[in-house]
């Protein structure tokens, strides 16, 4: 009986602590906002054109981990 | 239903190392409670049975850490690191702690099925290898645990921790109840050849005066 008690309540104390860990889990940052951008260019034969740029930039690469994790 | 992405093996692993080490710091409690005598025959004999059944929850949550670990994908420990000290290329010294506790634990434990077998003094040594299991657990939680870094860490460190240094000072310092009190003074142990020799008449003045 005494062995079923605690095998209950440390399966019970492995959930609820495994439920607060879930919860408070670090959630993948949302990835930025691409925001166009516009440079100025100036040809050879002096002209100027205005050029819009789309953000070609990678966003950062969120991760489940609470710790960085090497590989062994 | 579990959502896609999460880390199942990394979440168990991280709560049941937790719940193991929170149950191996009650077991060991437990013992110490126990030895002091202070809780009467009674309550002691059912703290003992507890203590047994704590310590091999606390290894069975243990197991399930070890693995959890061993499943998870980054991770990536092979079998032979999850079991033998030194072998894991990340962070050698604190993973080999933990793997060293695991198996003083798991003598510990079986040690109250065979206690009758190796003797009570090989067993009372192997039971003071529990302090070196738990500090050397203790050391490889806050090494390597992910959830115990900061003040989070000290603070559990300090709630399993003080209750066993606590006992551990009343075991030594505190009388036990139990325990017959030494006599004041003891008559001086006759020799043999005193007895067996012939007793002179001032003899007997001399020796009780």
């Amino acid at each position: 009986m005494r062995n079923i008690w605690a095998t209950v309540m440390a399966t019970w104390a492995l959930f609820a602590v495994l439920a607060v860990l879930a919860w408070t889990r670090p959630l993948p940052a949302p990835a930025p906002q691409q925001v166009p951008g516009a440079v100025v260019v100036t040809g050879k034969n002096g002209t100027s054109h205005l050029v819009v740029v789309q953000s070609g930039a990678t966003p950062a690469h969120a991760t489940t981990r609470t710790s960085p994790v090497p590989a062994g | 239903m579990i959502a896609a992405g999460v880390p199942v093996a990394w979440l168990v692993a991280r709560s049941a190392g937790l719940v193991a080490l929170a149950l191996f710091a009650l077991a060991v409690a437990m013992g110490l409670a126990f030895s002091t005598r202070l809780l009467g025959t009674r309550r002691g004999k059912m703290v003992l049975g507890w203590h047994q059944t704590i310590m091999w929850t606390a290894l069975a949550m243990l197991v399930v850490h070890m693995v959890a670990v061993g499943l998870d994908p980054i991770l990536n420990f092979g079998p032979l690191a999850i079991v033998v000290p030194g072998v894991a290329s990340w962070r050698t010294l604190p993973i080999a702690g933990g793997i060293v506790t695991f198996w003083i634990m798991l003598a510990l434990a079986i040690s109250f099925h065979v206690r009758r077998r190796i003797g009570q003094r090989r067993w009372r040594l192997l039971h003071y290898a529990s302090f070196a299991g738990f500090t050397i657990g203790l050391y490889h939680a806050l090494g390597v645990g992910s959830d115990l870094t900061g003040a989070r860490g000290l603070v559990f460190a300090g709630v399993a921790v003080a209750p066993v240094v606590w006992l551990v000072f009343a075991r030594i310092l505190l009388p036990r109840p139990g325990a017959r009190p030494a006599p004041a003074s003891r008559p001086a142990p006759v020799p043999v050849a005193a007895t067996q020799a012939p007793q002179r008449a001032g003899d007997r003045e001399v020796v009780h005066a």
